[in-house]
């Protein structure tokens, strides 16, 4: 079995807004991610998902609980995190003014990738998602689709071992996200660690290997999908994920 | 410090920002070309007007010129032959009155430039109470009127002489004072002077505009266009993507300032001098717009320190914005703040004094100042050099102090640096 790459525990993230006063966001999470393994975290729209996500790729600082990216904390090894891990949502929006190729090479570049590997890496991304003909152009005038992929390309072109992706197919058409789904089929079988959250029930059946159900920022399940059937005699993900939401108020 | 992450993001910056329309229209385009443009407009308008007037013949009448001044109209043809005299003999007593009234009609309805009416002549013989009427609201009516001043100027400085030889008396013993104005300053030092007063105001001016699309598009347009998030999960120190935007901030004010200073200098020696030169301006020794060699350094080094200044001020108020439009609005004060004692303090008599050179920005002005005229005064380029790293520093300081603020840092922080420093020292509590 592969190593655990991500580990998270009693992560907590509190906020204050000035209408609603301190807003538990995130509660007490739990959870590991291994290599070659997708783990989603389902939830309704402000279930916690993001606010997770983004204090394991150190976005945001927790107010309590640890998260460690290949044994390196998120709070006092910030940039150790961040050089293993890529991370795609869809407010990581490109640099509009760039070129798909300086995007790569910057981001290859910045995140420690190696200097003299840096353009055949480059290359190869170019390659691999299909943007020969683009890589030229700035960002502003590719179509969404291309710059998606430019998006997954810059989120892997420094290859590490962990990825984020924060609701990836928001605003997709139907063809782009089945694209986006299979690049991250294949990232799996590069073995990648891959943390994935939506609120699409369906994504999360066909992609996750495990599955958190989320909600009111608490991690309600965590299973694969056969372990949350036998849990609670519901076939469909759909139902499981209402059981654990409406009908089962005990916390993970 | 990860110099190579901050060379990389610096550079990735400023590539961007030169396929920015805005960025090279304000920073370089504007700096560059808006001075060699003015001038040209104004060289040229001045040049169309002034020969506009000069081919109009003003139309003057003179009415009872005495026997004994006749060369007063021989003065008037020879002066360029655009004039068209009618003489005609003065009225009598009783009809005096209507006729002036007759000429100032013709006057004011245009049909008449100017009139020189002798209306009574006193004694010794040749004197005379003269009247010059012109229509002070039509410039060719006061072209009329200066060409009659000088005739009649001429005139008289002939008559004195005439009757001063008469009596056996030189020019200069019936003049009393014989004033011989001398100019002593050099075309050079005439050039100096008016760079110096006007290219520090413009420079400051300039740096602030560089500076202000880049300190909002790096701060407040990467929030709006969602890629804050995406650099921030960038594998380096938060301070060192900072470090990297506000040196891409600073050196678009300095490439504003230096281009400026440039296009002022080619301006004023391509437009500005010969149009002095042909309006006779500078006196006897004319202009010479030429920098002092000594100069250079110093303009590179007032560019530095108030690019420097300037990005790390508008900065501090751009972190706060979440659109570009509310980064406009709250950098807006910065360049009024930078402006607003330039404009007051530029005074031709103010002495750059050590107390002065203390001051941000006004330093910099007097520095440049004194640069331009050829002096460099070490104690307050010392102390400027100091106020202004001073400055800087602090103005760092305080934005380490607010991207530590994670709020800010993501854009969710609803309020300005006025409302951040507040919620800082309130006591304890204060904040949640």
């Amino acid at each position: 079995m592969s190593t655990v790459q991500v580990e998270v525990q009693s992560l907590s993230k509190n906020f204050f807004d000035q209408s609603r006063g301190e807003v538990k966001a995130v509660q007490e999470v739990n959870f590991e991610c291994r290599g070659s393994e997708i783990f989603g975290l389902l939830g309704a729209n402000g279930a916690g998902k993001t606010t997770t996500l983004r204090m394991i790729s150190t976005v945001l600082q927790p107010t309590a609980g640890t998260a460690r990216v290949l044994g390196h904390d998120v709070v006092s090894d910030p940039v150790e995190v961040r050089r293993n891990l890529g991370f795609y949502s869809a407010s990581t929006a490109l640099y509009p003014r760039l070129t798909a190729r300086e995007t790569l090479t910057l981001f290859a570049r910045v995140n420690k990738y190696p200097a003299e590997r840096t353009r055949s890496r480059v290359e190869e991304m170019i390659e691999r998602f299909g943007l020969g003909d683009y890589a030229g152009a700035r960002i502003e005038k590719l179509s969404s689709g291309m710059k998606q992929k430019v998006s997954i390309a810059r989120t892997v072109v420094h290859d590490p071992p962990v990825l984020i992706f924060d609701e990836p197919t928001v605003g997709l058409d139907v063809l782009n996200a089945l694209d986006l789904q299979k690049a991250i089929q294949e990232l799996r079988e590069d073995g990648k660690a891959i943390l994935f959250s939506t609120h699409i029930m369906s994504e999360a059946e066909r992609l996750c290997d495990r599955i958190a159900i989320i909600d009111k920022g608490r991690i309600r399940a965590c299973d694969d999908l056969e372990g949350l059937r036998a849990a609670t005699s519901q076939h469909y993900l759909e139902d499981i994920f209402v059981h654990y939401v409406t009908g089962n108020d005990t916390t993970a | 410090m990860d110099w190579t992450a901050i060379r990389l993001l610096y550079l990735s910056e400023l590539r961007a920002a030169l396929r920015e329309r805005a960025v090279l229209i304000n920073g370089i385009l504007i700096p560059l070309l808006m001075y060699p443009l003015m001038m040209w407009v104004m060289f040229s308008g001045i040049l169309f007007v002034t020969a506009r007037f000069e081919s109009f013949a003003s139309r003057v009448e003179i009415a009872g010129l005495p026997a004994e001044h006749q060369a007063l109209l021989e003065g008037l043809e020879e002066d360029d032959g655009q004039i068209e005299i009618t003489e005609v003999d003065a009225p009598p007593g009783s009809a005096a009155a209507a006729y002036r009234e007759e000429v100032e009609d013709r006057l004011l309805a245009g049909e008449l430039d100017a009139a020189l009416i002798f209306e009574t002549t006193v004694d010794p013989p040749g004197n005379a109470e003269v009247s010059l009427l012109s229509n002070g609201s039509s410039d060719q009516s006061q072209t009329a009127r200066g060409r009659l001043e000088r005739a009649l100027s001429a005139e008289r400085s002939a008559w004195l002489d005439r009757i001063a030889d008469e009596h056996g008396l030189a020019g200069a013993e019936w003049q009393v004072f014989d004033v011989r104005s001398n100019n002593l300053a050099t075309g050079r030092q005439m050039g100096q002077f008016l760079m110096g007063m006007m290219i520090p105001l413009f420079f400051v001016i300039m740096i602030a505009n560089g500076c202000v699309y880049p300190a909002i598009d790096s701060t407040a347009g990467e929030r709006e266009r969602n890629t804050w998030e995406t650099t921030s999960t960038l594998a380096t120190r938060r301070i060192h993507i900072v470090t990297a935007k506000y040196l891409y901030v600073a050196t678009m004010g300095l490439v504003a300032g230096a281009l400026n200073a440039a296009a002022m200098v080619v301006s004023f020696r391509s437009f500005l001098g010969p149009l002095l030169a042909r309006m006779g301006g500078g006196g006897g020794s004319g202009f010479a717009f030429e920098l002092p060699l000594t100069s250079l350094p110093v303009l590179f080094l007032t560019a530095v320190l108030l690019g420097a200044l300037i990005a790390a001020a508008m900065m501090i108020l751009a972190a706060f914005a979440r659109t570009f439009k509310e980064g406009q609005s709250m950098v807006t004060p910065v360049i009024l703040l930078v402006i607003f004692p330039v404009v007051v303090l530029n005074d031709p008599s103010m002495e750059f004094t050590p107390a002065l050179a203390g001051i941000p920005v006004v330093n910099v002005v007097l520095l440049l100042r004194q640069a331009i005229a050829g002096n460099v005064l070490w104690l307050q380029l010392g102390i400027t050099v100091l106020a202004n790293a001073a400055a800087i520093a602090a103005c760092l300081w305080l934005a380490s102090r607010i991207l530590r603020v994670e709020e800010i840092a993501t854009g969710s922080f609803e309020g300005n640096l006025f409302q951040f420093l507040r919620q800082q020292w309130r006591p304890a509590g204060g904040k949640a």
